[in-house]
């Protein structure tokens, strides 16, 4: 299918990803839009094109791949692991650059070795890259969730307290808020005049007798108890609430997560800077680390060049589907992404799929890619 | 060049709108008949009247087709992504006086802020099999407040044209966003506002298109300034 508009170098491309051994797969481009909303916020709403069926089902413009690839595979049940390879149009509005352009990329689905699939898809995305922009210095900039939630957990934060923070990972601003509050004991949590009569009434103490109560309350207003959250489900929740207003950081655990924060170095110094920031701290993040271990060494057994990858400890992206490793891809010295990825390993199960499938896969922009291309030619 | 000011066609608004431009010195008279959706202004042969609906008179402004416009605030920044590049809010004009609220059931306990109701998006999905789902008419307003002020990406919003306050009780929606004022059908509907969950406090604004030619028109700062007067 010989397009006109496509990358001159689309071919090489392609061959690049059948020698690293995966599955060419096409999407349609017109995709229903649920999923695409439903995985990434109402916010994604803005950036698509969305139109309408005739029969009202909400469909959109392939935004991205990943999402129609886990789709395709769990409908077609092919086997795993299987690792999938992609190049074609996307369209989105954005601020810069034209709303149609062409994405490609590799999704390894069900890859039980984790280290290993990560590193090949960090080490595969350098090698696209690097085969593209001969001669040219990649920055690679990788950051770990997993890691991030074992430092909060190891911290002794209360559930509630971690999963806020979890939540705002890759959210700078939102984090430093959130710890700002831990550490400021001003803003306690707001509770309505509803729960001091609860208090009073002593039936903040018996989940259970504030269940039957929650639940009589509901039947009495009309309001269903199974539609939206069960009265357990609130009862649950203002106990975890009272837990985080009477949460406060001491300062030295504060100073440690922002110290975790600031990390920012070569990925081959990481393991054991890490290492020594447990030991120093005192958290018992081991089996995280390992596992952080593990990926280094795979990449470099896997051969890519560890010397162009800095680890940044704050480095994440707010999306409640992705669990551990996460990366970008720049020129040196330029700021446009060229290549984004990171593991994903609950997206499959919110798709539909019956069993839990382990992934991980990243994206080039292609037309960055070009430009970068272009301006390496020109100099 | 003529400058075309467009009203509310019926109700309180157009009667509150017409008091407060009469006020301000500039009469309005129906061109033709009572229900005519022209006007004109006595004394003032420069400026014509257009009575349309007030979400079309957002509409309006901003594309331009209109120079001034009187409508409620939560129009215009609903209907104008860039409302504040777009448009100019003159004056604040008094009635109309309309809260955008998030509000949740009365039963909720454990929810009183938006930092509260973050926590439930976010477990949501796994506890529930889907998104929160808010019911509104407000998709624009809804997604700069949830995801640009309070950094909640995980809900859906469910379109709710008409007794939106009405979605929690019937399941088909958790939560709302909708205009109150005063806080009364959430009240009857078992609905509480959150502490932080106030979006926008709406009221009818004298609003104009900001067009290059009103740079030197005399007529435009005279309107801006009679109306100003006149509260």
């Amino acid at each position: 299918m010989p397009l006109i508009n496509l990358p001159a170098f689309a071919g090489d491309l392609l061959a690049d990803f059948e020698r690293m051994e995966t599955l060419r797969v096409d999407t349609p481009v017109i995709q229903p839009a649920e999923p695409f909303l439903d995985m990434a916020g109402e916010d994604l709403r803005r950036r698509i094109f969305l139109t309408q069926s005739e029969t009202g089902e909400s469909l959109c413009l392939r935004p991205e791949f990943t999402i129609p690839v886990c789709l395709r595979h769990i409908e077609t049940a092919t086997g795993t692991p299987q690792r999938y390879a992609y190049l074609g149009e996307v369209f989105r509005q954005r601020r810069e650059g034209s709303s149609e352009f062409y994405q490609a990329g590799i999704e390894d689905l069900g890859e039980r070795d984790t280290a290993r699939a990560d590193a090949r898809a960090v080490g595969d995305a350098m090698q696209v890259l690097a085969n593209r922009l001969p001669g040219r210095r990649l920055k690679v900039t990788l950051g770990d969730q997993s890691v991030f939630e074992a430092v909060i957990a190891a911290c002794g934060l209360p559930a509630g307290w971690q999963k806020r923070l979890i939540h705002a990972f890759g959210e700078p601003k939102q984090l430093q808020k959130l710890l700002a509050e831990l550490a400021d004991p001003k803003s306690a949590g707001v509770f309505g005049h509803e729960v001091e009569r609860l208090a009073i009434m002593g039936m903040l103490e018996d989940e259970d007798r504030l269940v039957a109560l929650i639940g009589q309350t509901m039947e009495a207003t009309g309001y269903s108890t199974n539609a939206s959250r069960s009265p357990r489900d609130i009862a649950r929740r203002l106990k975890e609430k009272m837990g985080l207003a009477n949460t406060r950081l001491d300062k030295a655990t504060l100073a440690v997560m922002r110290e975790f924060l600031t990390l920012d170095l070569p990925l081959a110094d990481a393991p054991a800077a890490l290492f020594r920031f447990a030991a120093k701290s005192g958290l018992k993040i081991e089996a995280a680390l390992s596992l952080f271990d593990a990926r280094v060494a795979a990449l470099s057994r896997a051969g890519a060049d560890i010397g162009l990858i800095r680890y940044r400890a704050a480095f994440g992206r707010p999306l409640d589907y992705y669990t551990g490793l996460v990366f970008e891809i720049e020129v040196e010295g330029e700021a446009a992404v060229l290549a984004g990825g990171g593991r994903f390993d609950r997206l499959l199960t919110l798709l539909g799929a019956r069993e839990h499938i382990p992934a991980v896969g990243f994206s080039l922009w292609l037309d960055r890619i070009e430009q970068a291309v272009a301006a390496g030619g020109a100099k | 060049m003529t400058i075309t000011i467009a009203l509310p066609s019926k109700g309180r608004m157009k009667d509150d709108a017409s008091a407060i431009f009469e006020r301000a010195g500039m009469k309005i008279v129906a061109v033709g008949n009572d229900r005519s959706y022209r006007g004109r202004v006595e004394g003032w042969d420069d400026v014509e009247i257009a009575f349309l609906s007030a979400s079309e008179i957002s509409r309006e402004i901003g594309s331009g087709a209109v120079d001034f416009g009187v409508t409620g605030e939560d129009l215009v920044r609903e209907g104008l992504a860039d409302a504040d590049a777009r448009v100019e809010f003159c004056a604040r004009l008094g009635f109309g006086h309309a809260d955008v609220v998030v509000a949740v059931p009365e039963v909720w306990y454990d929810v009183d802020t938006m930092a509260d109701l973050g926590d439930v998006a976010a477990d949501f999905r796994a506890r529930h099999g889907r998104r929160l789902a808010i019911a509104t008419k407000y998709w624009r307003l809804t997604q700069q407040f949830f995801s640009g002020s309070h950094g909640i990406q995980l809900y859906r919003i469910v379109e709710s044209l008409g007794a939106t306050e009405g979605a929690p009780a019937s399941g088909s929606a958790d939560i709302i966003v909708d205009i109150t004022s005063t806080g009364s059908t959430l009240k009857a509907n078992h609905l509480k506002i959150l502490s932080d969950g106030v979006i926008l406090r709406s009221e009818a604004c004298l609003v104009r298109a900001r067009k290059a030619d009103h740079q030197d028109n005399p007529v435009v700062d005279r309107i801006m300034a009679a109306v100003r007067a006149a509260l």
